[in-house]
């Protein structure tokens, strides 16, 4: 009887397990599958403090929404993201909201996010969790009145760039730059000109962009012959790899920290994913656009 | 009276000693090789990049050796860098930015790291093993330029075409 | 009488003029002797390397590939009149007295192995490999050794072959 009870409790006990714990505990591959993901965004960058803790927040901008933060996406459970569901975590990077309905101000690219398949979101998932937890309450945002309640939904249905998830990650191919390129590197970010909207001008894709982030001029890198990206596929791919350019010139600012990243950058990407980029770049129709003097 | 002499002769020793000071010195803060420093600065800067393409395509030739004369030739040249950055050398032309005087300190260090990293490179060429030099070299480009690059430089807005060597300078 | 004033004042003033000169250059611009001869020395050693540089990529067939070696030569010729300061002739130095006596040709010659380090450089930019290679079959004499024959004490000892370090 007492065995029999007692075989009953362990058996609930075994499948309450999974439902407290949400999912099954991530494997070592998934996490390390995450944190390469991870790395082939640029390290998350944007939640890092130049020289601080990785993932803790803080880092400050500015545009005609107003001011935001980045946020505190560390394990930590009161100003981080510890006490989160992967759900709701999954939400955030795809879908823009917060547990509590929030919206985020797309600084945070999630349209461009949502083109990742789930199957690499939930590894990043994975990876973040694994991230030394920090103690940073996030800053608050200072945005523009009626801007998230109003301006914002409508800006996100008439000019947020769509990505979807594919249903499986494209492991080879063009298809694999493409995912790369378009969701997981979301180069178009800062390489894609902006509309008026502030919205990236999709039919100029990686065309450059004069007022980038921190007020720099970003290269236009479609293959066109006078304005554009001429270097070789190797080129490119050595490029992503290490920073050095053919000229023995290195990459510094913004694409000199994605290319480090945190604890995984762009350099961290195997062989074949940089050439896949550097394949994709070259099949982008060339757009003319000079930047810089 | 006596005053009046020694304030004539401090006056005079004044104004010699500078002259002789600055002529013996040769390297004033405001003028290393031109008068043009930022002009300097940049055809140095270039030579570095040259120097980097030059090390990488012998190594890629698996030439380990030959990348001593380039690795030293950027030492020597990381040890020029804070005397080309004088106050106020700030003009339009200049990819500089203004970080490099709000942190003085730090823009000093990373020159100096340049230095440190190229004298690695220079050493382990100098072993000819082309396996250890490799290992110097994987990171050299961040670790030696980047680190500056990018706190303190503003990066160019078009990527130059395949290895471009110096430009003929006008004379 | 008076002139001892002077002499003091003259003294007193040279004392302060120094210090605020090395103060305000801001930099090691005061060195000794001893540092400024090891930083010269330095400086034409590479220049000694980036020249037996220039000599193997013309043995292997690829003159175009000297520009970045003639660029570092003709950067660090720049350099050479301010590395030999009045008193810097020390024990450890090469240089001879004929430097500071014939100060004009001292110079001049810098100043030739600097336009001769930028044709070259320019020869390889503009991949002109006939004319590198004519360049380079001379240079040794024309830019090294128009300096080095009035100017500096030759080494006792041969360097071993292929100082490319």
């Amino acid at each position: 009887m007492l065995a029999s009870r007692l075989s009953l409790a362990l058996l609930l006990g075994v499948i309450a397990l999974p439902a407290t714990a949400g999912a099954q505990a991530p494997s070592a591959a998934e996490i390390a599958r995450g944190k390469y993901v991870f790395g082939a965004t640029g390290g998350c960058g944007c939640h890092t403090v130049p020289n601080g803790p990785v993932n803790a927040g803080g880092r400050k901008y500015e545009g005609p929404y107003g001011t935001v933060f980045s946020t505190n996406i560390t394990p930590d459970k009161e100003t981080g993201i510890g006490g989160w569901t992967d759900e709701q975590i999954i939400t955030a990077i795809r879908l823009g909201r917060r547990p509590n309905g929030e919206r985020l101000v797309p600084v945070h690219p999630y349209t461009v996010f949502n083109g990742m398949a789930e199957e690499d979101v939930k590894a990043v998932v994975a990876f973040l969790r694994t991230v030394p937890a920090v103690k940073r309450a996030n800053l608050p945002k200072k945005t523009l009145p009626m801007f998230e309640s109003v301006l914002l939904p409508a800006w996100l249905t008439a000019f947020a760039p769509r990505e979807t998830p594919p249903t499986t990650v494209p492991t080879s191919g063009t298809a694999r730059g493409e995912y790369l390129v378009r969701a997981v590197a979301h180069c178009g970010e800062c390489h894609t000109p902006r509309t008026m909207t502030m919205a990236t001008d999709n039919s100029r894709f990686l065309a450059g962009d004069p007022k980038g982030p921190e007020n720099s001029e970003i290269p236009n890198i479609t293959p066109d012959p006078t304005t554009g990206l001429t270097w070789s596929e190797e080129e490119i791919a050595d490029y992503l790899g290490s920073g050095n350019k053919p000229d023995g010139d290195v990459a510094g600012g913004l694409m000199g920290e994605v290319i480090e990243g945190t604890l995984a950058g762009y350099k961290d990407m195997t062989k074949a994913d940089r050439l896949a980029i550097a394949r994709y770049l070259k099949t982008l129709p060339p757009i003319k656009n000079k930047i810089g003097k | 009276m006596n005053r009046k002499h020694l304030r004539t002769g401090i006056g005079l020793a004044g104004l010699v000693t500078l002259a002789l000071a600055s002529a013996a010195t040769g390297q004033s803060t405001t003028k290393i090789w031109t008068s043009d420093v930022v002009a300097d600065r940049q055809r140095l800067m270039k030579l570095n990049g040259a120097s980097w393409a030059d090390a990488q395509a012998k190594l890629k030739a698996g030439n380990a050796e030959a990348v001593a004369a380039n690795a030293e030739t950027m030492a020597l040249t990381a040890t020029m860098i804070p005397a080309l950055f004088p106050e106020g050398s700030l003009t339009d032309k200049s990819k500089a930015k203004p970080e490099i005087w709000q942190k003085w300190p730090e823009f000093e260090a990373a020159a100096k790291n340049m230095g440190a990293q190229a004298e690695k490179l220079r050493d382990a060429a100098r072993t000819k093993d082309l396996v250890a030099t490799e290992a110097v070299a994987k990171d050299f480009g961040r670790q030696a330029c980047g680190t500056c690059h990018q706190p303190f430089r503003v990066p160019p807005p078009q990527q130059q075409t395949p290895a471009p060597p110096p430009q003929p300078q006008p004379r | 009488m008076e002139f001892r004033y002077v002499r003091a004042g003259i003294v007193l003033g040279g004392l302060v003029a120094l210090v605020v000169t090395g103060c305000a250059t801001g930099q090691k611009s005061t060195m000794g002797p001893a540092e400024t001869v090891a930083e010269r020395q330095r400086l034409m050693k590479n220049v000694g390397a980036n020249w037996a540089d220039i000599q193997a990529k013309v043995k292997a067939g690829n003159p175009e590939a000297v520009a970045a070696n003639a660029e570092a030569i003709s950067l660090h010729a720049q350099r050479i009149p301010g590395l030999f300061p009045e008193g810097s002739l020390t024990d450890k130095s090469k240089a001879k007295p004929e430097i500071w006596q014939k100060w004009p040709e001292f110079q001049a010659a810098a100043k030739n192995l600097e336009n001769r380090a930028g044709t070259l450089r320019d020869q390889a930019v503009a991949k002109d490999a006939a004319a590198v290679t004519t360049t380079v079959g001379t240079f040794g004499r024309d830019a090294c050794g128009a300096c080095h024959t009035p100017f500096r004490v030759p080494p006792p000892q041969q360097q071993p072959a292929a100082p490319r370090t």
